[in-house]
């Protein structure tokens, strides 16, 4: 809000004209001041005596409005003044709203007044004019330093209205300013007029509610600061009230016009100078305000053009060949106008046109490039710049100057590459700016290939002949020279020197095979492209099948693995390290790595390297000869894994206090670490561990023993010191560096009894031992019987018999059984005894042979007969198991006082008895008093028994035989138990002497 | 007071991007394509198919007109944009008015029910495109056109319908080509209010047609035979 005024500025004071006109107007103006202040004077007398207002009061009071600026326009009139008369007068101005008493504004305003002068005066409100009605007064004083004091106010001029409301029409309310276009940042008042009186008035910009105040009953207000731009089409406000009377209307709010920038002007052709700029923001609003205007002014020639575009405009350049330019760039809008101006010398602002770019004599290494540049005039000397690009770089730039066409020859190129070249040129003298670049591609002709393919080989032996795969890289690109068509690969026998014929295999194959014999081959292989062939790569395969190493590990460092091999002396031409990318699927992917001579490590590192996985290295060295031969083998892991699998383990062995585990090593290939060593996992029985053990938490927090074997090697292993008839568990897994194999199920054992294993020691012995002798007797059983119980001779069938007959006396026969009559009866107590006293016993039968026998004796009935006459004597002689332990039918002594007794013959069923009876009682078990049945055999024939083993039998006749009639006897007629000697006399010996004699 | 039979809208619905919608919609008028001359086969079928036509039209572009009517409210800004935002009727007299008292619609005949309608629809349309040519943006101006060109087509559909059933075309007085120009009396907020209930009653008209060819089509419903498979299209 501010006022501002017009009229009487350019007035001096009268007293000054005085004293610059002394001569002759001199007197006539000072006759006039002495009438003037005489009136003045008389003027002030008379008002201090009729107390009337001063004649010099503001009259004719007008006031207009200007709704769109919200100025209040003022002007007035000072009638009393005298006919050029000229005052310095101040002005006091008020200003209401709404009624008189609300003065909202008081100004004051001093100038110099004329006579009949219209005075003006404008203020702007800050609020719409439509919004309220404004009352303006206004009263003067003289301010005139002729004029003396005290100088008073004048009276007020009566109240003017200014009622700008009848504007609204018919309508029932309003928002005001109606579609105001201000810029943004400004601060605007907004009102709101309603017919009706207003109640809950809200008002909303944007949809953003106001605080709103009331003016008067129909009018609101509020006040926006600093207003920004939200949209084209302007922001909305509105408004509503209780009774439902809502109004509207569209603040435009324009972005703030910048001044343009980057402007500037330049000719390629001298014909039209070509100005750009940035405008900057775009001020345009929807139905308010186009987008700003940009004029261009040329000071010198006077001219102005319109540009059609936003950011650039042409300017014909004039026949007369106008050297100096100074533009003025205007940019306009509603708001205001901003620019920006140029001068310059247009030979100074020459930018050369875009050459145009040829190719010529392109061979492998070398281009020649050509371009050429439309006329700038005058052929001004251009300076040129020249990119060579090679894969998106630039790799070579060179400047030329020039006139119009320009030349360069671009050497030291690559065979078979693309290249874009470029120029793009400037005025030499002036420069100004580069032109546009331009530019074509262009390729390099094919060269032969400059190196032999990296070449190296797999042999495999089978049946005497071999499988050479033959494994090359593909040429790089700068070795290549070209598109490689094929590879040949000749092969040459050392050995036998023969023909050689390249075979040729088309590109993209990298590997051939070739089926060899033992012999020596030296393989060459080169690289074919359309011009020419590559150095030869040369390998020799010989026939000595070469020799083991063995295998170390190698050391993984973040780069990759690190192979390091002792430096062979003498005749290496270089060292391979050869290797397979995926040893774990089968494929190999035989990789290798060409080292130099000198060279004694290196890292080797893939991306196909996977955890876990188990890579071999193989080192070889090659010799002059293109021989190579293993050096070193070596494996590793890039990242050791911790096992997933367990060894399957057989336990064997078990006793009651150990039992012994194995199990088998892994295959190479599965380990997905190196195997350190064993743990044996043991669950105690009672909490504690075996000697050797040491408690070890499982990864179920289990709690068990566990038994380290550091050796990887070792896989066995005997658990000991275990109880019997005791269950346990155990459970084996690897350990490596990286943790040992997974938790498995344990495995369960129980220890046997103690003593089945002694049963076992003694039974199954003893049990072979009889099933051998039953075998051997089975198979010796001819030799048995002859031995043990021969048959029983017939006497009737004996051919002693049939001879005697014959010879000597006709009337022999022979005596039946039945006739006999027996004259003893021998009656034999069963002795109790131990198979330690049958030892005794049969010792004791030596003895019994000079002791008398105990035994019953009964004599024949017939105690004189004797005589030489044929005498068959039966003899009962009853077997003791002194005699059946003897251990075999053998012989035992006869005393020479028994004749008859032929020996003691045993029977293998008595033998058996005896074996039997023997374990029986082997703890001396028999109870005293027991008696049993002794079985009396027939004794056999003295002819079946071996007369060699007889030697002290004494000499028997020969028609003599003995028959001993069998008889059981019952123990309970056995005498009274004897002494141990006594038991001896179990063997009955008939004393011949005494029978006989 | 007499019931309306176009209840109006109480706010245009701003629901933008319904692709679905749309889709369904297209499928629908794809799927009566082929249908025209399927009835054609059991000789003159009359105007059915034509009626059935301009229904699906107006339900396509009543649909089209929700995408369409939330980018120019935004355009405009609010309160226009707003969804409760339902200012008085001040200066679109010139419009043509979709509400009716319902005994009078019910007792509309054939002729003009379609005279109305076309008539509405040709105002529509010149002060559609009148908006078109005050649109600032281009994506605007390219919604605007091509919903211009569907408006276009619901015409000669409507024409068509008439034609069928032998009804002449309305004449436009010489001279009285509406027009949809900036009233240099109006401010920029009346405007806006005009371009508003433009859309408004353009909705409301399309609402109505709806309902009027719905009509039509019960009341010249052909023979069984010629009955049609129609697709609904629901939920816009």
């Amino acid at each position: 809000m501010g006022a501002r005024s017009s009229g009487a500025e350019s007035m001096e004071p009268r007293a000054l004209l005085l004293t610059q006109k002394p001569e002759p107007m001199a007197l006539f103006a000072f006759f006039q001041t002495i009438l003037l202040l005489v009136s003045l004077s008389l003027r002030t007398c008379q008002s201090e005596v009729l107390s009337e207002p001063l004649p010099l009061t503001p009259e004719s009071l007008d006031v207009s409005i200007n709704s769109a600026q919200r100025c209040l326009h003022l002007q007035w009139r000072v009638h009393s003044l005298a006919y050029h008369q000229e005052l310095k007068m101040v002005f006091q101005i008020e200003i209401s709203r709404i009624n008189t008493s609300n003065v909202i504004w008081v100004d004051y305003y001093s100038t110099t007044v004329k006579w009949n002068q219209v005075l003006h005066w404008s203020w702007e409100s800050e609020l719409p004019l439509e919004c309220a009605t404004h009352f303006v007064r206004i009263r003067s004083r003289v301010d005139d330093a002729r004029v003396p004091e005290p100088r008073f106010w004048s009276n007020w001029s009566s109240w003017k209205e200014v009622n700008e409301q009848n504007s609204l029409g018919h309508k029932a309310s309003s928002v005001f300013p109606v579609d105001k276009l201000v810029e943004e940042g400004s601060n605007v008042t907004i009102c709101y007029i309603s017919r009706s009186h207003q109640n809950n008035v809200s008002c909303y910009l944007d949809g953003v509610r106001m605080h709103v105040e009331q003016l008067d009953p129909n009018v609101s207000a509020f006040h926006v600061n600093n207003v920004a731009f939200v949209r084209e089409t302007g922001t909305n406000i509105f408004c509503e009230m209780d009774p439902k009377d809502d109004a509207g209307t569209v603040l435009f709010v324009s972005k703030v016009l910048e001044e343009p920038k980057d402007f500037s002007c330049e000719t390629q052709d001298f014909k039209t100078l070509h100005c750009t700029w940035d405008p900057g923001s775009d001020t345009s609003l929807v139905r308010k305000q186009p987008y700003q205007s940009y004029t261009l002014f040329e000071s010198f020639s006077g001219e102005k053009r319109l540009c059609e575009h936003k950011n650039w405009c042409d300017w014909q350049i004039a026949q007369d060949s106008q050297e100096m330019y100074n533009f003025t760039l205007v940019a306009e809008n509603y708001l205001r106008k901003r620019s920006v101006n140029i001068l310059f010398n247009l030979t100074h602002r020459v930018r050369p046109m875009t050459p145009k770019v040829f190719f010529k004599n392109i061979s492998a290494t070398n281009a020649t490039m050509t371009w050429r540049v439309h006329s700038t005039g005058n052929h001004r000397t251009l300076l040129c710049q020249i990119e060579l690009h090679g894969e998106g770089k630039v790799i070579q730039q060179h400047n030329a100057s020039i006139k119009v066409n320009g030349e360069y020859l671009l050497s030291e190129l690559e065979p078979d590459t693309q290249y874009m070249a470029r120029v793009h040129c400037g005025d030499a003298n002036h420069f100004w700016k580069w032109s546009e670049w331009s530019g074509e591609n262009f390729t390099t002709l094919e060269a032969a290939p400059s190196e032999a393919p990296d070449v190296w080989r797999d042999v495999k032996s089978e049946l005497g002949n071999r499988t050479v795969t033959l494994f090359w890289k593909p040429l790089s690109k700068s070795h290549a020279n070209g598109k490689i068509r094929f590879y040949n690969v000749i092969v040459e026998n050392l050995d036998k020197p023969s023909e050689l014929e390249p075979v040729p295999i088309p590109a993209p194959a990298n590997h051939t095979k070739l089926a060899l014999d033992q012999c020596s081959y030296r393989i060459h292989v080169r690289a074919n492209n359309s011009v020419g062939t590559s150095p030869a790569s040369v390998i020799v395969i010989s026939g000595d099948p070469g020799n083991q190493v063995e295998e170390e590990r190698v050391n993984v460092t973040a780069d990759g693995f690190s192979l390091s091999w002792k430096p062979q002396s003498g005749d290496v031409t270089g060292y391979v390290v050869e290797w397979c990318d995926r040893p774990q699927d089968g494929s190999c992917d035989l990789q290798w790595e060409n080292l130099g001579p000198n060279t004694t490590s290196t890292v080797i590192s893939s991306d196909a390297f996977r955890p876990g996985v188990r890579y071999n290295f193989r080192i070889y060295g090659i010799s002059t000869k293109r021989i190579a031969y293993l050096l070193e083998q070596k494996t590793g892991y890039s990242q050791e894994l911790a096992p997933l699998v367990n060894p399957q383990v057989v336990m064997s062995n078990l006793t009651s206090h150990s039992f012994a585990l194995s199990w088998k090593d892994y295959p190479t290939e599965t380990q997905r670490s190196f195997i350190r060593g064993y743990h044996v996992y043991l669950k105690p029985k009672e909490g504690q561990c075996h000697p050797g053990f040491e408690k070890a938490a499982l990864s179920d927090n289990s709690v068990c023993c566990k038994y380290k074997i550091d050796k990887p090697e070792q896989k066995t292993f005997v658990v000991e010191n275990l109880q019997p008839e005791s269950i346990y568990e155990f459970f084996v897994t690897p350990f490596t560096s990286v943790g040992e194999g997974p938790l498995d199920a344990f495995t369960k054992v129980t220890t046997p009894d103690e003593h089945s294993h002694l049963l076992i020691r003694i039974i199954l012995p003893t049990v072979f031992c009889v099933v051998l002798i039953m075998i051997v007797c089975y198979l010796n059983s001819q030799w048995m019987k002859e031995k043990c119980y021969p048959d029983i001779p017939d006497p009737y069938k004996s051919s002693v018999l049939s001879l005697i007959k014959s010879k000597e006396n006709p009337h022999l026969t022979i005596m039946s059984v039945k006739d006999c009559i027996p004259d003893a009866i021998e009656v034999i107590n069963k002795p109790e005894g131990s198979k330690i006293q049958f030892s005794g016993t049969r010792n004791s039968l030596t003895e019994t042979e000079i002791t008398k026998p105990a035994y019953l004796y009964l004599l024949p009935a017939e105690k004189n007969y004797s005589g030489p006459g044929p005498c068959i004597c039966f003899e009962n002689f009853t077997y003791n198991q002194a005699a059946s332990n003897s251990g075999s039918c053998g012989h035992v002594p006869v005393p020479p006082t028994a004749p008859s007794q032929r020996g003691l013959l045993t029977s293998l069923e008595n033998l058996l008895k005896a074996l039997e009876k023997n374990y029986m009682n082997s703890q001396g078990e028999i109870p005293a008093g027991e008696t049993t049945l002794n079985y009396v055999s027939q004794l056999a024939s003295p002819m079946s028994g071996d007369k060699d083993s007889l030697p002290t039998d004494p000499p028997v006749p020969a028609l003599c035989s003995e028959y001993k009639t069998q008889m059981a006897i019952p123990l309970g007629l056995a005498s009274p138990p004897l002494s141990e000697n006594s038991s001896v006399s179990s063997v009955t010996l008939l004393d011949q002497g005494d029978h006989h004699h | 007071m007499a019931a309306t039979v176009t209840q109006q809208p109480q706010k245009l619905v701003l629901l933008t991007g319904d692709s679905w919608g749309m889709l369904a919609c297209l499928c629908t008028v794809l799927w009566h394509l082929p249908a025209v001359p399927a009835l054609n086969r059991t000789g003159d079928p009359g105007p059915g198919p034509s009626i059935q036509k301009t229904y699906d039209l107006t339900r396509y572009l009543e649909h089209q007109l929700r995408s369409l009517a939330g980018t120019y409210l935004n355009y405009l800004g609010p309160p226009f944009n707003e969804p409760d935002f339902n200012p008085p009727r001040l200066g679109a007299e010139t419009l043509p008015r979709a509400t009716v008292n319902l005994d009078v619609w019910q007792n509309l005949s054939d002729k003009l029910r379609l005279t109305q309608n076309y008539e509405a629809y040709s105002h529509l349309l010149c002060y559609l495109r009148g908006l078109n040519r005050q649109a600032a943006t281009a994506e605007l101006r390219r919604s605007l056109a091509h919903f211009c060109t569907s408006l276009q087509g619901l015409l000669g559909s409507i024409a068509g319908v008439m034609a069928a059933l032998g009804y002449p075309l309305p004449q436009p007085l010489p001279g009285t080509e509406p027009t949809w120009s900036p009233d240099p009396a109006h401010s920029d907020f009346l405007q806006k209010m005009d371009d508003f209930w433009l859309l408004k009653e353009l909705q409301t008209w399309l609402w109505r047609s709806a309902k009027d060819f719905n009509r039509l089509k019960k009341k010249m419903q052909p023979p069984a035979a010629a009955v049609t498979l129609r697709l609904e299209a629901h939920g816009f």
